[in-house]
């Protein structure tokens, strides 16, 4: 089940460490070189449906240094979501060396 | 941030509740990094909007789906156990082949439930408004018998009553259960750390009576308990008062208020009848925060004494007609001028229903608009109406073989009802939704002065008449076509040539285009009358400099300062003071600041003429000013001099005019150094001055006399500072007020403005008002051109056959050309004639709202007329040109 690229895109920035919302925005635009700039309706239906299946969940609030006093809500990988966003980078490993096979890749 | 709120309601509740509040954040966040990026506000506006029409839709509908889905499972379910066809499976069937045409043809779908949702939801947003503004009834107990009973002059149509006229009128009349006296107006609270102003409300017992209200807590005080001459110290104080000062504690029954300088006892509180957010105005009679005995009335020699102070409510008895009660209470009327011919002369009484005073001013606005939503929506539908016959058309052979193959003509007609009825439906829940979110997009830009409540309810009244429209639509629109096409002789239609248009086909077509053209061109026109009626009231000129002035009121405690002379220190103390503050160019006192909503007005004879008795004297507004009045507004002073600190109480009385005063009263001669008398003036007013004409309450007032005395020579108790400043004139709020309180620690001051918001304040409706009208007028000419393109276009392609056939036969293509584009150049005309008179109309309409634009004027009707009149030549040439140019031998195949 291959996932939409927009959950892959949050899986990966939440790899590293919880983010609150505007970190992921920030993280994906970082990750991708600029392509990638979700709005906030993309973040969050996304964001809604990974909540409802468990591969994501809310670890607390609290204020990001870098914005304001305003406490954000921050959220994490459960070790479900972990395993998918493993097992797809896995896939995509994979292709990558299927068109590297095929000379399709000239960069390492 | 209003805005990420208002974005975020179009999602649906689940994930609201789930991610609502941080997708606000984040929102906000986005918003201000883009804000430093120097991203312009239009900019960040659109993007914000488009995400939220790509993903709110689609998630409603996944939310939809879900849910249907499940339900499904369980009907299935049950569909299997019972093990036959029902009725339901087979419209079920119909439902499922409705949607795989719509899939194949998307575009039909999408144009078709758009254009009618946007109909139905400006309407259902626009009925909500005028529901909940016009027809409801006021939120009092047995509304419908509420008057207001007004004096009458020939000065004012509506004026204040007297203490004596009110107690006559409870006396004698048969037709009133009740009367009530009240005024709202400012009160000092003293005796507390920071002196406060509050809104107090002085009205008599029967007040309470009249409007049906009750005690939360504690009680009302009696009639007699507000009386002059059996007045007790005692106060009610609103819910929000109680919530606000006493954390809704009921011990503060029985604490002690000093208002006014008179200490007063709290007996009770009242309680509210009905939400404030959902009613317009604060419910009008009750918008204040305390409720004061009118016997405390600030006049100084007392109520009774004061003369016409007050407005009336009252409630007329059961069975009684408003009619018969007008005519008893003139009886009284006269009777009072019978009986006490100097102080009633020329007054007379009259009462008017309490819902028309509320109300009244805003019917013809409201109306207007109610009307061109009417007009957006049947625009909408006739567009619909085009798509669906079109489309009718188009699937004759389709139904045709239906038929062939042994489908009944009800299961065909069946089908094409289903249709329709998808329509209709989703477009009346996606126009119900639409119409949700418009309308808690209209209470954010809503002037204070219009009356809709913050939040205006969806009611049931408003669902069915949503439903009834959406229904109706979609019966005329889907059904008339069906109708049409499900008795189709089979060899006919199979045959080439089916798709020639026939002559009904054609007529019913063209009467379509007609209409569409017509309404566009009147709404179009009429809104342009409105933009233009903008425009005026925006570069009316007001006589003064607005820009950079501070002003402030306040009201000195009478027992503080008695004589006139302490008044008058006060003042010029306090000037001075404010004088020395920086950022202070100059500053004076005035009795009502332009544009605050206060202000008086005063007779005038001119000496040495003959005067009119004292009811019929011309009218000058009264102005109250201490010198550098004029300097600090920048009212050009014409002729003469300015007041100076040399006018006080010593010497004699004088005053400063303005050209329409010095105009009307001396037309041949120099107005200075004339006197004039007044009946509020103890001796004649000498001129001394003339300054150019201001205006006073609205940018679009006629001109009138204006009569400015010198404040140090009437010492009166409430004024107000202006102060022109170098600096923003917010900035210096607080240099001010210590400016004051260093004059006297104790003094209030309040409503603390720049006047430039005042005056673009009062030019808040109309604003509103042109900015609803040009959304719907833009929708409609939207709406329109595609619909009149479309309809236009299609109808030429369809007689590309006959084009081809005539080409074929000889005609040139120019005759050819001509002739088509010719019959659309006379639909064009009739439509923009039939579409200029209805805007003429609807302008008249519109009348009570023009400023300096007459409903006539040329340049709004010619300007609609001629954008739809191209857009529907356009229409007319194009594909004719097109058809005209193709291989005839094509043409002729084209089926």
């Amino acid at each position: 089940m291959p996932l939409r690229p927009v959950e892959f895109h949050i899986l990966v920035a939440l790899a590293a460490e919880e983010r609150h919302g505007y970190a992921i925005i920030q993280e994906a635009a970082r990750l991708t070189g600029g392509e990638l700039r979700l709005e906030p309706g993309t973040l969050y239906r996304a964001l809604h449906r990974m909540l409802k299946d468990g591969w994501v969940v809310e670890s607390g609030r609290r204020p990001a240094a870098d914005l304001d006093d305003e406490r954000r809500r921050y959220y994490r990988l459960t070790p479900l979501g972990r395993r998918i966003a493993s097992a797809e980078a896995e896939r995509l490993s994979r292709l990558v060396a299927a068109a590297r096979a095929g000379r399709l890749l000239t960069r390492a | 941030m209003r805005l990420a709120q208002w974005l975020l309601r179009a999602y649906p509740r689940a994930f609201r509740d789930a991610v609502g509040d941080d997708f606000i954040d984040t929102s906000l966040d986005r918003l201000r990094e883009r804000r430093d990026r120097g991203w312009p506000a239009l900019a960040i506006w659109i993007v914000a909007l488009a995400d939220t029409l790509r993903h709110a839709p689609a998630e409603r509908a996944r939310a939809w789906l879900e849910w249907n889905a499940a339900r499904h499972e369980r009907s299935r379910h049950r569909a299997l156990k019972s093990g036959e066809r029902t009725i339901m499976d087979k419209l079920l069937q119909d439902v499922r082949y409705a949607l795989r045409l719509w899939r194949r043809r998307p575009a039909f779908a999408c144009i078709a439930i758009l254009t009618l949702a946007l109909g139905v939801g400006a309407n259902t947003a626009m009925f909500s408004i005028v529901n909940a503004v016009l027809l409801r009834p006021l939120p009092y107990a047995n509304a419908d018998r509420l008057v207001s009973v007004w004096s009458r002059t020939t000065q004012y149509p509506r004026g204040l009553l007297s203490y004596t006229e009110y107690a006559e009128v409870r006396k004698q009349t048969g037709t009133l259960d009740t009367l009530g006296l009240y005024l709202a107006q400012s009160v000092n609270l003293t005796g507390v750390s920071e002196p406060q102003r509050l809104v107090g409300i002085f009205a008599t017992g029967s007040f309470f009576d009249a409007l049906g209200l009750k005690a939360e807590r504690g009680r009302l005080y009696t009639e007699a308990e507000s009386a002059p001459g059996s007045v007790a110290p005692v106060v009610v104080i609103t819910h929000q008062l109680w919530r606000q000062r006493f954390n809704e504690d009921p011990s503060a029954i029985g604490q002690a208020l000093t208002l006014n300088g008179n200490t007063l006892t709290i007996v009770g509180v009242l309680q509210p009848p009905f939400d404030p957010a959902e009613v317009p105005g604060a419910g009008y009679f009750i918008d204040g925060d305390l409720f004061l005995p009118a016997a405390l009335w600030p006049a100084p020699r007392g109520l009774v004494r004061a003369g016409p102070v007050m407005l009336g409510i009252g409630r007329v008895k059961t069975g009684v007609t408003q009619a018969a009660a007008g005519a008893d209470l003139d009886l009284v009327g006269r009777r009072l001028l019978a009986a006490d011919p100097k102080t009633q002369q020329g007054r007379s009484l009259i009462l008017e229903s309490a819902h028309d005073t509320v109300v009244g001013a805003s019917t013809p606005a409201l109306l207007l608009l109610f009307a061109s939503v009417g007009v957006v929506l049947l625009i909408a539908c006739v567009n619909v109406s085009h798509l669906l016959l079109a489309r009718a058309m188009d699937r004759q052979k389709e139904i045709a073989l239906r038929a062939a193959l042994g489908a009944s003509r009800g299961a065909v007609t069946r089908q094409l009802a289903v249709e329709a009825a998808l329509v209709a439906a989703t477009s009346a829940v996606s126009g119900f939704l639409l119409g949700r979110w418009a309308l808690s997009g209209l209470a954010f830009l809503r002037p204070p002065s219009v009356p809709i409540p913050a939040q205006v309810p969806l009611d049931w009244t408003v669902f069915l008449f949503t439903g009834a429209v959406a229904i109706g639509v979609a019966v005329l629109c889907g059904l008339a076509p069906a109708l049409k096409t499900s008795r189709p002789d089979l060899s006919r239609v199979l045959q080439a040539g089916a798709r020639r248009a026939s002559g009904s086909g054609r007529r019913t077509r063209d009467v379509l285009i007609v209409a569409e053209i017509a309404m566009s061109v009147a709404l179009v026109a009429v809104s342009a009358l409105l933009i233009q009626s903008l425009l005026a009231v925006q570069n009316a000129p007001i006589g003064f400099d607005a820009s950079n002035v501070f002003t402030l009121q306040f009201r000195l405690p009478q027992t503080k300062y008695t004589t006139p002379e302490d008044i008058a220190r006060f003042f010029k103390a306090a000037i001075e003071h404010v004088r020395a503050v920086p950022g202070v160019q100059s500053a004076a006192l005035v009795r009502a600041v332009p544009f605050s909503g206060n202000g008086g007005t005063t007779g005038y004879a001119v000496e040495g003429r003959p005067a009119p008795d004292t009811a019929s004297l011309p009218q000058a507004r009264l102005h109250f000013v201490t010198p550098d009045y004029f300097k600090t507004l920048r009212i050009p002073l014409m002729k003469g001099r300015d007041f100076t600190d040399r006018d006080d109480l010593t010497t004699p009385l004088v005053g400063v005019i303005n050209e329409t005063f010095a105009r009307r009263a001396w037309p041949d001669e120099d107005a200075i150094g004339r006197r004039f008398r007044s009946p509020d003036a103890p001796a004649p007013i000498t001129v001394i001055g003339v300054v150019g004409d201001t205006k006073h309450y609205t940018a679009t007032e006629p001109a009138v006399p204006q009569l400015y005395v010198a404040h140090y020579q009437v010492p009166l108790i409430f004024s107000s500072l202006v102060a022109r400043t170098a600096v923003p004139p917010m900035t210096i709020t607080n240099d001010v007020r210590k400016a004051i309180w260093a004059v006297d620690k104790d003094q209030p001051v309040w409503s603390i403005y720049s006047l430039e918001t005042a005056v673009s304040r009062t030019q808040g409706q109309s604003r509103f008002l042109a900015l609803l009208l040009g959304i719907f007028a833009g929708v409609a000419l939207l709406l329109a051109g595609v619909g009149i393109y479309g309809m236009t276009s299609y109808g030429v392609a369809q007689r590309t056959h006959e084009i081809g056939i005539r080409l074929a036969l000889g005609a040139s293509s120019e005759r050819v050309l001509r002739e088509v584009v010719g019959h659309g150049v006379r639909l064009t005309l009739v439509a923009v004639a039939i579409g200029l008179a209805a805007a003429v109309a609807m302008g008249r309409l519109a009348g009570a709202v023009l400023f300096q634009v007459t409903p006539g004027d040329p340049r709004a009707l010619a300007a609609a007329a001629l954008i739809l009149g191209i857009v529907s030549l356009l229409a007319s040439y194009l594909p004719a040109r097109r058809a005209a140019h193709v291989d005839p031998v094509i043409a002729l195949n084209e089926e």
